[in-house]
């Protein structure tokens, strides 16, 4: 057999992505991924007040607006100085953890699950298990899911408005301060979607999932109860492993987490990191976040070129395509980390946290789709005590907002976790406006295309090896990606200054 | 006998399908069962292999399978230079593919902003714009004249996102053969009759000028912290977000988000103002009986609301 090459275009992302991969003899040998949409979001930023980054910035995704917001919020605290009270900070790592717990479950079962009931699996034996749960609109899970992360979203609308797109993290603080008693009514929510949480998806509470603490747990675990073996979570770790997707989907073994869930009181936890601390894992060796370490790469990105990497705050955005030019296949640009690149998300977050499931799990196969995505479900059960923890915590009558007047001229960063990864805006104010806005998204990281020094982005790597059955259907590519759980609306750089569009010829399809 | 519906992302985030994904009894599953509605194509929902849903296009547009509804997500992108090539589909212009179901379609809807008018989209350099609106002019992407099948103009559901109540309750209405009304920027009149601001629990501070200066004081977001929702139509009041709160509830500044000029120019969290009085003042107030009217209810403010002794 020789080589083909095939487009995996993908349905179910937020956003439009596309992965070329080349197979021969039934391997994928080569991949590409491309980001085919252009929005120039953070050009429309440049001249606009200095807090309209709040507003304007969430509007980038829809399904992790708050993660957004918060690094807005974050970005400008950074550049003015200001440390929200601990009451803010607690209100706002648990808004943050709600829109990720909806995530991470949607992504889960709405689009990841999915791919089980490919044609291919049909004769197999849980097809019709997968079927009965994970089948869209129908499935007895996907009803589930729908209902009840719709129902721990009202948590984010009773502290902040609306869900999704309200602007009620700022600088500071909160917008307002909740009442009494809609913090008892978020406690409530919370306890019943955890409840539901440990009974539908774990098939256990969670403080029986957080004594699994190695791969052979993991075993007993599955085996140890019925209601284990036959939750959601433990039916998808039963497809996983029967469709060998513990095998598939490596990459380049770093992983980069921003952290971003500080402890509230900030004097009495000198020290500690808090939850899913910041930290870049290479070789088996945590280094401490530097943001002045990360850079962007444009060799194989729709813009003009300029040499190696820069840093978001002295980066340029001029798109530059054309045809007949060859190299360049992405609106996103590459970015890297110490030049190199670097993983994102819930597995890199447990790997930067030291979880020993998730550090033997790699251990013994090397990053994997199956732990990519056992990452993204069970974080949840991590997120959850730390939630109630916190809304138990917050006082009511403390303050929620410190002033600090206007904002003044300076450049600051936010840097944290959003749902599928490090997230990091860069910003610049001159005269109270806004003279640039950089953002560096999750996806970018983690569907970057190659850098200057060719170098594959990690989805790109983690493909390549996968065997491909058939080209026509190559469902083991789609896992592998799904497991990444890649967000190309993500995408918004932008439009350089002065450029004339017109005259630009591009070719998407190479 | 059921309708079809195809559920187009354009240049968008999303924001409005997971706003219809919040909407609660019925929750979408069961709204689409109970109208019974075929949903031919989602992005985020279907299972369609991507060579299936080509056919399922090209079904569409030979005019072989019939398409009763159209919903479109997010502004339609032009550029570069009016080729489209910024958001592309299969190596194709999305745009062209706009085009092609639109002329297909029974009813075309515009779900959220960026589909209504442009939105945030059309202030770039992009050359986004609305299906048939760009910001507060007609035309649009698909030109002032357009019908559908059903001889209406687009339905724009504005709002970044839409209220998923909003969404859910107008196809309701077009598939139980309801009529809508519908006003000068083709919204319906049943859904976007009432301003934001009615039905604020702020009102009270309004009504008094009891203002707030400064995030997490208590008062009337309008004089000082940009509020737009006396000057702003929508729901969200009336039916609340989520089922549980509005952003003016919760303290939060109304941005105009179903306006076809969102976003405005001017800075958010701020009013344009002269000597403390907005310049754009609520709907249709005649400017000087509304500063006599705010002065003397200043003075007449209750001191409980002046203490900000109440838990509003």
């Amino acid at each position: 057999m020789g080589k083909v090459r095939i487009t995996v275009p993908m349905n179910r992302v937020e956003g439009d992505l596309e992965v070329r991969v080349e197979i021969a003899d039934g391997v994928a040998v080569d991949a590409w991924c491309s980001g085919t949409m252009y929005r120039g979001f953070e050009r429309i930023l440049e001249g606009r007040g200095a807090l309209d980054g709040l507003v304007l910035t969430p509007r980038i995704c829809g399904i992790c607006g708050i993660s957004h917001l918060r690094a807005a919020a974050t970005a400008l605290e950074n550049l003015a100085g200001i440390t929200p009270p601990p009451d803010a900070t607690r209100i706002r790592n648990l808004t943050v953890m709600t829109e990720h717990v909806q995530s991470d479950i949607r992504q889960s079962f709405l689009m990841f699950a999915v791919d089980f009931l490919n044609p291919v699996y049909e004769a197999t034996p849980l097809y019709g298990e997968a079927l009965a749960r994970f089948q869209p609109f129908k499935g007895e899970t996907v009803r589930q899911v729908i209902r009840e992360t719709k129902k721990i979203l009202e948590i984010i609308a009773i502290l902040g408005g609306q869900w999704p797109h309200s602007p009620f993290i700022v600088p500071g603080g909160l917008a307002s301060q909740p009442t009494g008693e809609s913090l008892l009514r978020c406690r409530l929510i919370l306890e019943q979607f955890r409840r539901w949480y440990e009974r539908r998806i774990l098939g256990c509470e969670l403080e029986r999932w957080l004594e699994i603490l190695d791969s052979d747990d993991l075993d007993g675990w599955l085996e140890e109860r019925e209601e284990h073996w036959k939750s959601d979570l433990g039916l998808l770790l039963r497809l996983a492993r029967q469709h060998g997707l513990d095998r598939i989907g490596g990459g380049h073994d770093s992983f980069l987490s921003y952290g971003g869930f500080p402890e509230p009181d900030q004097e009495k936890s000198k020290g500690k990191n808090g939850l899913f601390p910041a930290g870049f894992l290479l070789d088996n060796e945590v280094h401490a976040l530097d943001e002045k370490r990360v850079t962007e790469h444009v060799a194989y990105s729709w813009y003009v070129d300029y040499k190696g990497g820069k840093h978001p705050g002295d980066g340029e955005t001029q798109p530059y395509a054309t045809g007949a030019e060859g190299d360049k296949y992405s609106w996103a640009k590459a970015p890297r980390y110490d030049g190199r690149p670097a993983e994102t998300g819930p597995l890199a977050s447990m790997m930067v946290a030291g979880n020993p499931l998730f550090q033997d799990l790699v251990r013994q196969n090397g990053p994997n789709a199956m732990a990519r995505q056992l990452a993204r479900l069970v974080r949840p059960a991590y997120f959850l005590p730390a939630m109630q923890r916190w809304l138990a915590g917050v006082s009511g009558d403390e303050e929620f907002y410190r002033s600090n007047g206007e904002i003044h001229d300076g450049t600051g960063c936010g840097l944290g976790e959003a749902a599928r990864g490090g997230l990091g805006h860069w910003v610049t104010i001159e005269r109270g406006r806004i003279k640039k806005y950089q953002i560096v998204t999750p996806t970018a990281w983690n569907a970057s295309p190659r850098d200057s020094d060719g170098t594959r982005g990690p989805m790109e790597e983690s493909l390549v090896g996968t065997p491909v059955r058939d080209p026509e259907n190559p469902v083991e590519l789609s896992h592998v990606v799904r497991s990444f759980d890649p967000c190309l609306v993500c995408t918004v750089h932008a439009v350089g200054r002065g450029k004339k569009l017109g005259r630009l010829r591009l070719s998407m399809t190479k | 006998m059921g309708s079809s519906l195809y559920w187009l992302q354009c240049g968008g985030c999303s924001g409005d399908t997971w706003s219809l994904f919040g909407s609660e009894t019925p929750d979408v599953v069961e709204l689409l069962e109970l109208l019974e509605i075929e949903v031919l194509w989602h992005p985020s929902l279907s299972v369609a292999s991507p060579v299936e849903h080509r056919r399922i296009l090209q079904r569409i547009v030979d005019g072989e399978l019939e398409l009763d509804l159209l919903c479109v997500e997010g502004a339609i992108i032009r550029g570069p230079g009016g080729t489209g090539m910024f958001d592309t589909f299969h190596g194709h212009p999305k745009k062209d593919l706009v085009s092609k179901l639109a002329n297909r379609a029974g009813t075309v809807l515009a779900m959220g902003t960026c589909a209504s008018f442009g939105g945030v989209p059309a202030t770039g350099e992009i050359e986004a714009t609305g299906l048939q609106f760009h910001r507060k002019v007609t035309g649009g992407f698909l030109g002032e004249n357009f019908r559908s099948r059903s001889g209406l103009p687009v339905i724009n559901l504005p709002g970044c996102p839409c209220h998923g109540e909003v969404m859910s309750g107008v196809l309701t209405a077009l598939v139980t053969g309801g009529q809508l009304v519908l006003t000068a920027n083709n919204v319906p009149e049943q859904w976007y009759g009432m301003l934001v601001h009615q039905g604020c629990v702020r009102n009270e501070y309004h009504e008094f000028r009891v203002e707030e200066h400064d995030f997490g004081e208590k008062g009337c977001l309008f004089f000082h912290m940009g509020c737009q929702a006396p000057m702003t139509y929508g729901v969200c009041n009336k039916v609340l977000w989520n089922r549980r709160n509005s952003k003016t509830s919760a303290g939060v500044p109304c941005l105009g988000c179903t306006r076809p000029d969102f976003p405005r120019e001017h800075p958010f969290f701020k009013s344009e103002s002269i000597a403390g009085v907005p310049l754009k003042l609520p709907i249709g107030v005649d400017r000087a009986h509304y500063l006599a009217y705010k002065g003397l209810a200043a003075a007449a403010a209750p001191q409980r609301l002046l203490r900000r002794e109440t838990r509003v």
